[in-house]
């Protein structure tokens, strides 16, 4: 077994320090308060060609694996930059069409996904199917040579910004199929058709994303329309989410990690009653007891990454990677925030507002007892709960 | 022509420097290490005199253990078309690199060769300079700009007394100063080409040259801790407090 990254690897890892020193925290910051799309820095990575990590390089991709995409966004999040845009495009949308598209579709999409003009999101939840997927009531029904799509998405990061989304869809209804995962379709949806709706949904997460309702009205889809197999969505759903998964993890650990690293400086220098705080062993235990949880979800995340480019079964890994990710992440930033006292709190020292975003990532993309459940039920072998 | 580009693997700028407590040197496990800065602008010089139809080879090179093969691999990926690798596990001081760099000037025959005025760890500032005088060629330190005309080149210096512009016949030695220019980022199509470019590696009896160390570090120890200010009531007494102390 080989743990050294290689001198690649390491460049990209390392892709995140050199786009913070013109994009940094501030910036991000800066977005994150008003929920506005972080335009230049998008447009930087664009240019560096880092959107396309996933997308073989005849499509204007680096044709690179998800152990890349993992190294490149914990490398992001570890200068306190997390970006929710490029785990719904980069990580989600566009390896999915490079995989599962036909060479229309991947003509017509990646080059430009790649290079910063387009923009994909993914909108799979639905007000009534949370964590329940099968549970999607979003239909596309047949109608003369194409198909009418209607229906509502919720939790949408960057409707409003993407040109197109990829739906996950009913073609069948729930009720006329006999195995609850069969009948579905993923959809390329153009978001300026007629027929699409969005509204904002307030979020109290500092972030650049917005998140938003995206209501179908009889939108009309063609079948060149359709990703993949029709009929046979659901099989292809985990090549997306397990990445969401395994990702979303990498950057609970790189924020803990940017957190951290704010508080051991902190502590080294902050003096209350004799030689600074970071000596008292009640502020340093629970930093070292960070970052050793850090570091063990960290290489627990990329072990996902790699079982996910080897094609080897990811479920568990990218679970548990996420599970241990968000528990350390927490750990790390209110371990953190104690360091600072009162300072903590406020807006000249900046760390309190980096746990809206740690805790957001214990709830989505999968919440903690979803997690757990799977790991009862399907690696366990425990009786099912629900 | 051609640049040879020189560039030192350093302790990150942004990493808070430790002293080892037997103060014999710095703490360097697990830290993280990069490109001196100032090496950093000199590869991107380089690039730029390629860019503009000035230079046609770029190379970068570097003397260190194993793990300075990296800082090599990040000039190649900023877009040098070859590095050299001198392979060395000692701690090493200007005048050796000089020697080094020296062997490979004339292995190489460069027109131009770049180096950071300074490295970042020792803060030496003397690998320029030395290399000159050892190559028995024109310097031009401190540069924040270089204009290649011809067979020479037009350098501004930062000096102490303000700028300096010096015109110095190639083959020269130029360091490379902050105001320089903006190293560019490394982009991920370049990190993948870079992986394919070559990289040559010498040992010290490859090159002749010998490194009987000159200097020896006697102790390293943490600068003093600030001990902070006061405050004072009123400007007389400012005035009054910084003459005492012969400030003003």
């Amino acid at each position: 077994m080989d743990f050294d990254l290689s001198e690649e690897q390491q460049l990209i890892y390392q892709y995140g320090d050199q786009l913070a020193q013109r994009f940094d925290r501030k910036y991000w910051m800066e977005n994150a308060a008003t929920h506005r799309f972080p335009t230049e820095m998008f447009q930087q990575i664009a240019d560096d060609g880092f959107l396309g990590v996933m997308v073989p390089e005849s499509y204007g991709g680096a044709g690179l694996g998800l152990f890349e995409m993992t190294l490149f966004m914990e490398g992001l999040a570890n200068n306190g930059i997390p970006l929710l845009s490029l785990v719904v495009s980069s990580t989600m949308s566009l390896p999915l069409i490079a995989r599962y598209g036909t060479e229309e579709q991947k003509q017509r999409y990646l080059p430009d996904l790649c290079a910063g003009r387009t923009k994909f999101c993914f909108a799979i939840t639905e007000p009534g199917a949370g964590s329940n997927t099968p549970e999607i009531t979003t239909i596309a029904r047949k109608s003369g040579a194409g198909y009418l799509l209607s229906g509502q998405k919720t939790f949408i990061t960057d409707a409003n910004d993407a040109d197109f989304a990829l739906v996950v869809t009913r073609t069948t209804p729930r009720s006329e199929v006999t195995r609850k995962t069969d009948g579905f379709t993923l959809f390329l949806v153009d978001l300026k058709a007629p027929g699409v709706d969005r509204a904002e949904i307030d979020i109290r997460v500092p972030m650049p994303e917005s998140q938003w309702q995206l209501f179908f009205d009889d939108v009309q889809l063609t079948e060149a329309d359709a990703l993949g197999e029709f009929g046979r969505g659901f099989d292809i759903l985990f090549d997306t989410l397990n990445p969401e998964r395994i990702v979303v993890a990498a950057i609970c650990s790189g924020l803990g990690r940017y957190a951290l690293g704010r508080a051991v400086e902190y502590a080294c220098e902050r003096e209350v009653f004799s030689g600074p705080i970071g000596a008292y062993q009640g502020l340093q235990h629970p930093l070292a007891e960070s970052k050793a949880l850090l570091e063990a979800a960290s290489l627990m995340t990329l072990k996902a990454a790699w079982c996910f480019d080897h094609n080897r079964p990811t479920g568990e890994a990218a679970n548990t990677a996420k599970l241990t990710a968000a528990d350390a992440g927490i750990k790390a930033v209110d371990a953190s925030i104690q360091c600072f006292g009162g300072n903590g709190f406020t807006g000249d020292y900046g760390i309190y507002e980096i746990y809206p975003m740690v805790r957001l990532l214990k709830t989505a993309p999968v919440s903690r007892e979803m997690i757990l459940n799977y790991i009862g039920e399907k690696v366990l072998g425990l009786p099912r709960s629900y | 022509m051609k640049v040879l580009v020189c560039v030192k693997r350093v302790v990150d700028y942004n990493v808070r420097i430790r002293v080892k407590p037997d103060g014999g040197g710095v703490v360097t496990d697990g830290v993280k290490m990069a490109m001196n800065p100032f090496d950093e602008i000199a590869v991107e010089e380089a690039l730029r005199m390629r860019e503009a139809g000035h230079v046609s080879e770029v190379v970068a090179v570097t003397i260190g253990d194993k793990k300075s093969q990296e800082q090599l691999r990040t000039a190649l990926a900023m877009g040098a078309d070859r590095a050299i690798w001198v392979e060395h596990e000692e701690a090493i001081q200007p005048l050796g690199v000089a020697r080094v760099l020296k062997a490979l000037a004339e292995r190489e025959q460069p027109g131009l060769v770049l180096l950071g005025k300074q490295a970042i760890d020792d803060d030496c500032g003397q690998t320029a300079q030395m290399l000159a005088a050892l190559w028995q060629r024109p310097q031009a330190t401190y540069a924040s700009e270089v204009v290649i005309s011809g067979e020479t080149v037009r350098v501004t210096r930062e000096v102490d007394a303000g700028l300096e512009v010096i015109d110095v016949d190639l083959p020269a030695v130029i360091s490379t100063d902050l105001r320089l220019n903006e190293p560019r980022y490394v982009k991920l199509p370049d990190i993948m080409k870079a992986k394919r470019k070559p990289m040559d590696s010498y040992t010290l009896p490859d090159l002749g040259v010998e490194l009987p160390p000159l200097v020896e570090r006697l102790e390293t120890t943490p600068p003093p801790a600030r001990t902070g200010g006061f405050k004072v009531e009123s400007v007389e007494e400012l005035v009054a407090t910084l003459k005492e102390k012969g400030l003003v």
